[in-house]
């Protein structure tokens, strides 16, 4: 059972705006240790300087997406484990599908509010107090 | 203004630059341009809008983005042919969707019917898609994916994943030993892999009467249980592989070639895919950037990624970060006042920090660095010129100009460079007479070279000419009474006596060079800098000047310690090692205050005691530490001082524009205590105790006297 406030979780998003709505949500949960990445370069990046709790990624990026982050992250022998949710957008079945094979830990449907998050949240790191 | 809102004008600043790509591509697109990378950067545009819109609530702008970017998306899968009618269909979209933002942004409501037009073409043209892919063009998707079962993976099931356990060895080896590859960043990157247990091996080390000092007998034995692969692992430790030999369950561990690596194992791996394979290649080059993609993604971004700000802007930032790092050391003194109890999780936080300070000064400091390319390219000219007018032959090359420095440094670096090349045209490079007499090309040639070397940047300005003359800059000195009529004076003396003031050999004072105010000024501007000059010649074959200069002008990393009451730093980049001698190898030298064997070699000593007139408290070199520094010529010195203090990044105050120029203090910063430290200049000092004879006894025996 993770308490909130020691989990270490990396929002990746190329838009400030979501980036900050995100980190909004998350502090409200009780998040303290929140780092960003505008893209999958950079996230890998910040993900090799310490060791992550969770990567909440968003899909939709320029060079990067947050499938290929997905991929690099699976694929790096120091990241492999850290655990992953992506962020899609509304009816994108097929992302949702190639992210499962591609190591998924959970999806999150953009946008969501904070009840959502936690949920997903939840279903991976387990209950958050 | 709420945060909230300040919020929602930062999203409509990032739909302002969506929006001005989405019309760059579409412009591409309808003029025949657009390539994939057009079609996915307009999709992923209006996707991020819609994005953006629906975490704000503005569900119309929502909904049109939706059949907007569902038509994009049939154009990139290629089920829809960009015929014109699609491309007007594009155009009003555009416009409505910039209509919807504007919209959005003033807080009106949407007329029922807005819109409607430019929607009603989108879907008309969707229809002829091959492939009706997306059933629910109202954007209203369902949150779940119905047809899917998505089982959320709990994190533990990775950690359940078949660990494996490698057992590693981690051998120092001999032959390499001085080479001094550091292992830690290795170290942390297996560490980061899974449970890493390391444990220091003693057992080979021999009876204290076969002890060899300067033999590694210690290893490392590591157990770790990870999921990375023996590949992977071999991979990580290749930055060591020379200077250790590194087994893995019992197979030592060869290297790679670097690059030809890089490719075949990202291909062998299964899961990855095009995003991860520059990637997982990066770890070998594991120091400071583990991850470091291994190029450059090709792409360009729709809209210019560069944006002009004023150079003062930019050191006001410089300067906070000087403030910041200041700070920063004042809290890490004290946090080390702290009882222990007290400290740990504050020191951990202050680790981060430490980290974070680092990051944005390297980010601060690569914003000021240009290429040196914006001064190398005054140069052809000035060479075309110059040979115009002296009817030499010269060809100028160039290597390396994009090597970055800092701003400040180009700036100051063009004149200084451009007295060298004058200097070489008119002495250096003979005639092509001359040169055919000499057996030589008749074309001559200078080569300007720029290299990052140990911390500092080196330009090297090379001729094949006719070197110095040393006789003719002896007898010129002389005349000049710069030196003495009986002195004895080294080739090296010789080739330092063109720097000095008022010099000049040229028998005819050209109207290129000559006029004796040449090198002095050249050197007293690298000076300023925090750099040194250094010249070498070859009679018959050539000139070379060195300049050294420091990367950046304002912070360093920097070695703290004490001599006596005092404490000074010294900049990390110029020390090679510390130590604590013993006191069998520091052996008195006539006149000196002695020497130190390392490992073979004979490094001069230099008491800082002596030097700064400081009462030291320790009387011999093996009572204290010595730093073992490095000239950028090569050339080694021992530092003896008393103790060390740490090693922390200092803010660099320069002390000719507030006081004057000392020699042997490059600057001076101030400590985490709040007082004021000198920075030594390792140049100087070196350059000391080579000449020192003299000076060193001297000063030893002002040392004796003090301590009788």
């Amino acid at each position: 059972m993770p308490a909130a406030a020691a989990l270490k979780i990396l929002i990746v998003d190329d838009q400030l705006s979501v980036r900050t709505v995100a980190r909004m949500s998350l502090e409200k949960i009780g998040v303290r240790l929140i780092h960003e990445a505008e893209n999958g370069q950079q996230a890998l990046k910040t993900a090799s300087i310490q060791p992550l709790d969770l990567i909440i990624s968003d899909f939709n990026m320029p060079e990067m997406d947050g499938l290929a982050l997905l991929r690099a992250v699976r694929g790096h022998p120091a990241l492999r484990k850290t655990p992953f949710i992506l962020v899609t957008g509304r009816g994108d079945r097929e992302l949702v599908i190639k992210a499962a094979q591609a190591g998924v830990n959970n999806y999150l449907v953009k946008p969501f509010d904070q009840a959502t998050l936690q949920k997903k949240m939840e279903e991976v790191l387990g209950r958050i107090s | 203004m709420s945060s909230w809102d300040e919020l929602k004008n930062t999203f409509f600043e990032e739909t302002e630059d969506g929006l001005q790509a989405l019309e760059t591509g579409l412009n591409d697109m309808r003029d025949g341009n657009g390539d994939n990378e057009t079609v996915n950067a307009v999709f992923r545009a209006i996707h991020s809008i819609k994005g953006g819109a629906g975490v704000f609530g503005y569900e119309s702008l929502v909904g049109f983005a939706h059949v907007f970017e569902t038509v994009l998306d049939a154009v990139r899968r290629g089920n829809l042919a960009v015929t014109s009618e699609v491309i007007d269909a594009l155009f009003s979209a555009n416009d409505t969707l910039g209509g919807l933002v504007a919209m959005a942004r003033s807080g009106e409501s949407v007329p029922a019917d807005f819109g409607r037009n430019a929607k009603e073409a989108l879907q008309h043209v969707l229809n002829e898609a091959t492939d009706a892919s997306c059933e629910d063009l109202g954007g209203q998707g369902p949150d779940s994916f119905e047809g899917i079962e998505f089982v959320p993976v709990r994190a533990e099931v990775y950690d359940e994943q078949a660990d494996e356990t490698h057992h590693l060895v981690i051998r120092p080896q001999v032959e390499s030993w001085s080479q001094a590859a550091d292992p830690l960043p290795v170290l942390q990157a297996l560490r980061a892999c899974g449970s890493l247990d390391l444990g220091a091996e003693t057992s080979d080390v021999p009876p204290l009467d076969e002890l060899q000092p300067s033999r590694p007998y210690l290893y490392w034995t590591a157990t770790l249980r990870t999921t990375a692969r023996v590949d992977e692992l071999a991979h990580i430790v290749q930055p060591i592989l020379g200077a250790f030999r590194v087994e893995i369950a019992g197979t030592p561990v060869s290297a790679e070639p670097p690059h030809l690596e890089e490719t075949s194992s990202a291909n062998e791996r299964s899961t990855a895919s095009d995003g991860s394979q520059s990637q997982s290649a990066g770890t070998a080059d594991a120091q400071d950037d583990p991850v470091k993609p291994a190029q450059p993604p090709a792409t360009k971004p729709a809209v210019s990624a560069t944006i002009r700000v004023d150079l003062e802007r930019i050191d006001r930032v410089v300067n906070m970060v000087g403030e910041l790092v200041i700070a920063q050391a004042m809290l890490g003194q004290i946090v080390q006042d702290l009882p222990e109890q007290a400290e740990g999780r504050l020191s951990q936080v202050l680790e981060e920090v430490i980290h974070h300070t680092r990051e944005l000064k390297n980010a601060v400091m690569s914003m000021r660095a240009q290429p040196v390319r914006s001064v190398f390219q005054r140069m052809p000219r000035l060479v075309r010129e110059l040979s115009a007018k002296t009817g030499k032959k010269i060809r100028l090359e160039m290597v390396n100009e994009h090597t970055e420095v800092d701003k400040t440094i180009i700036e100051r670096l063009s004149d200084p460079l451009t007295h060298i090349i004058r200097n070489s045209i008119d002495h250096g490079i003979e005639t092509p007479d001359e040169r055919r007499a000499a057996g030589k090309n008749e074309e001559g040639t200078i080569r300007l070279s720029a290299d990052h070397r140990g911390g500092r940047i080196v330009i090297e300005v090379r001729d094949d000419g006719a070197g110095i003359n040393g006789e003719r800059v002896l007898k010129k000195a002389r005349e000049k009474g710069l030196v003495a009529p009986d002195a004895v004076v080294s080739e090296e003396e010789i080739n330092n006596l063109v720097f000095m003031a008022g010099f000049s050999t040229a028998e005819i004072v050209s109207d290129i060079s000559g006029r004796g105010v040449g090198m002095d000024v050249v050197r007293r501007n690298i000076q300023d800098l925090g750099g040194r000059i250094s010249l070498k010649s070859e009679r018959g074959r050539g000139t070379m000047i060195q300049l050294a200069l420091p990367l950046t002008l304002a912070v360093v990393d920097g070695m703290i310690f004490r001599v006596g009451d005092e404490t000074y730093v010294m900049a990390i980049s110029a020390i090679v090692e510390c130590i604590r001698p013993a006191r069998s190898d520091v052996a008195p030298l006539l006149g000196t205050r002695g020497t130190l064997r390392l490992r073979g070699d004979i490094v001069p000593l230099v008491h800082l005691s002596d030097i700064f007139h400081v009462n030291s408290r320790i009387s011999d070199a093996s009572q204290g530490i010595v730093i073992i520094i490095e000239a950028s010529d090569g050339a080694r010195t021992g530092l003896v001082v008393d103790e060390l203090c740490g090693h922390q990044q200092v803010v660099i105050k320069s002390l000719e524009e507030n006081y004057g120029s000392v020699p042997g203090i490059a600057a001076a910063t101030i400590l985490g205590n709040g007082r004021v430290a000198f920075i030594l200049d390792a140049e100087e000092l070196c350059r000391r105790s080579g000449e020192a004879g003299p000076a060193a006894a001297r000063a030893s025996g002002h040392g004796i006297a003090n301590a009788a």
